[in-house]
């Protein structure tokens, strides 16, 4: 059975028989907005049951379509939180890749702006670590971009996609060895993407650029599957420790694709989570490794593949 | 955009643009355009080094009481009543130095009443309040640091009649340079 990542857009009113059905289907909610009289699904559902959620939405005034960052959390730097960046080019992109579906968190550097004295710390290095990939947002100049290249990606293993000022092409030539991804003509500006021509149409590259990241990251992941999928460890988590219910967080358990952040103190509930049943006897502590995460006092579960536990769920 | 003369220079072609773009959006949330005439930038990414030199079209006054206030004098008292509310904290804080905090009474919001014994019409109308032309400096400034690239620590600044220079870099500036950079930036602006 194939998954495939949707959104599902309708209103409130029986919204409830949508739940019940992606639920039938073993299909994942990933994440559930109430806005006013809407609800917005993030979900993980089975591609040839597609067409029968959109039949069964369709009396609601639903809208369904792919969106390809379902399921992932991305890191969106920028060089420092100062107005320089934001609230333009940084809230922009995430706020672009949120709508496709993504979990962006901004990360502002303490010391990443400057040709020279641009830096990255170790607690902004392993934060980065914890994600699917970073997207790294530099500015116009491309002998900035060239020097500070080397210092801001020291020590990251996810893949980066870089976005700047000069087109695609040059800035493909100034990072060495080479990066995941690169899109151009995202650089520093003064007001907000409005224009589709030449402001958004290179968020929508952006998109397609980290999804074929993203998509060459679980080719790799599924050459040794995961023991059990972080959407299905999801619901389970939340099913036995009841998390959202008791969560003023909008993704108390956040999907990454071969983990999930869960945030609660780690101190009081690592052990507690450790040894949820999942079937049959499994607990989540013997396919997963249950670590402290950097942001703040979360848990960070990375799930161990196939090969090493011997056991898939 | 409304200045007279506006120019950026880089060697780096795709970030003058982006430069242009961002001092124009940047003047303009600042409302500076109707006050800078002349502007001119230039960004040495090499250096790196950013310049900013300017003319500034016409400051904007002093606010007088009488501006934004209608003065009667009837029965022994003076009412005052507020046109515009912006500048009444000014204007209050102004009052209540002369005549005295107990003095000065304020009804609501847009009145206030003096004993006319106390206070004087024609002191009050030609009253000092507000000095509009005073904080367009400090706007200018900022938004020359907020124009230029992050990171440029270093910095020189001034402002002398109505030509204003800001110059920032994240390495050491010498004098030799500034003062090149500088003339090279204020020629500019009288071409």
């Amino acid at each position: 059975m194939t998954f495939v990542p949707i959104t599902y857009k309708g209103g409130v009113y029986k919204h409830d028989i949508i739940l019940d059905l992606i639920d039938d289907l073993g299909g994942h909610i990933v994440q559930k907005h109430m806005i006013a009289q809407d609800v917005v699904l993030q979900c993980l559902v089975p591609k040839e049951d597609i067409d029968l959620i959109k039949e069964t939405g369709r009396p609601f005034g639903s809208e369904v379509f792919e969106s390809p960052l379902v399921g992932t959390e991305i890191a969106v730097i920028s060089p420092s939180l100062e107005i320089h960046h934001l609230p333009h080019t940084s809230c922009d992109v995430a706020e672009y890749l949120r709508s496709a579906g993504a979990k962006t968190n901004m990360i502002g550097l303490s010391r990443g702006f400057g040709k020279r004295i641009a830096n990255l710390n170790i607690e902004e290095r392993d934060i980065i670590n914890e994600h699917d990939c970073a997207v790294l947002m530099l500015g116009n100049f491309e002998s900035c971009i060239r020097h500070k290249i080397p210092a801001l990606r020291r020590g990251i293993n996810v893949p980066i996609i870089l976005t700047g000022g000069p087109d695609t092409e040059s800035l493909s030539t100034l990072a060495d060895p080479p990066l995941d991804g690169y899109v151009g003509n995202i650089g520093r500006i003064g007001h907000r993407m409005k224009k589709q021509e030449g402001e958004i149409e290179y968020l929508d590259d952006l998109v397609d650029v980290i999804s074929g990241v993203l998509d060459e990251k679980r080719e790799e992941i599924a050459k040794d599957t995961l023991s059990i999928s972080p959407a299905k460890l999801m619901s389970i988590i939340d099913e036995e420790m009841h998390i959202t219910e008791g969560s003023t967080h909008p993704t108390p358990i956040t999907v990454q694709i071969a983990g999930l952040r869960v945030k609660i103190p780690y101190e009081e509930y690592a052990d507690e989570l450790g040894a949820v049943e999942i079937e049959d006897g499994i607990t989540i502590g013997e396919i997963c490794n249950i670590l402290p995460s950097r942001m703040r006092n979360y848990i960070w579960i990375k799930i161990k593949p196939f090969s090493e536990t011997n056991i898939m769920v | 955009m409304a200045l007279d003369y506006f120019q950026v220079e880089c060697v780096e072609e795709k970030g003058r643009k982006a430069y242009e773009e961002i001092a124009g959006d940047i003047l303009m949330d600042l409302n500076l355009l109707q006050i800078i005439s002349r502007f001119y930038i230039k960004i040495d990414p090499e250096f790196p080094f950013f310049i900013a030199a300017g003319e500034i079209r016409k400051m904007p006054g002093r606010v007088l009481a009488g501006d934004f206030t209608g003065i009667l004098n009837e029965d022994g008292k003076i009412t005052i009543e507020i046109g515009d509310e912006t500048y009444l904290s000014f204007f209050l804080q102004k009052l209540w130095d002369l005549y005295g905090r107990d003095n000065i009474i304020q009804p609501d919001r847009f009145t206030i009443t003096i004993d006319s014994d106390i206070g004087n019409v024609d002191e009050i109308k030609n009253l000092p309040v507000y000095d509009a032309g005073k904080g367009v400096y400090k706007d200018i400034i900022y938004a020359m640091q907020w124009i230029a690239p992050e990171g440029f620590k270093i910095r020189r600044e001034c402002t002398k009649g109505n030509r204003f220079y800001y110059i920032a870099s994240e390495n050491i500036l010498t004098d030799d340079i500034v003062e090149q950079e500088i003339s090279g930036a204020l020629e500019k602006l009288e071409g």
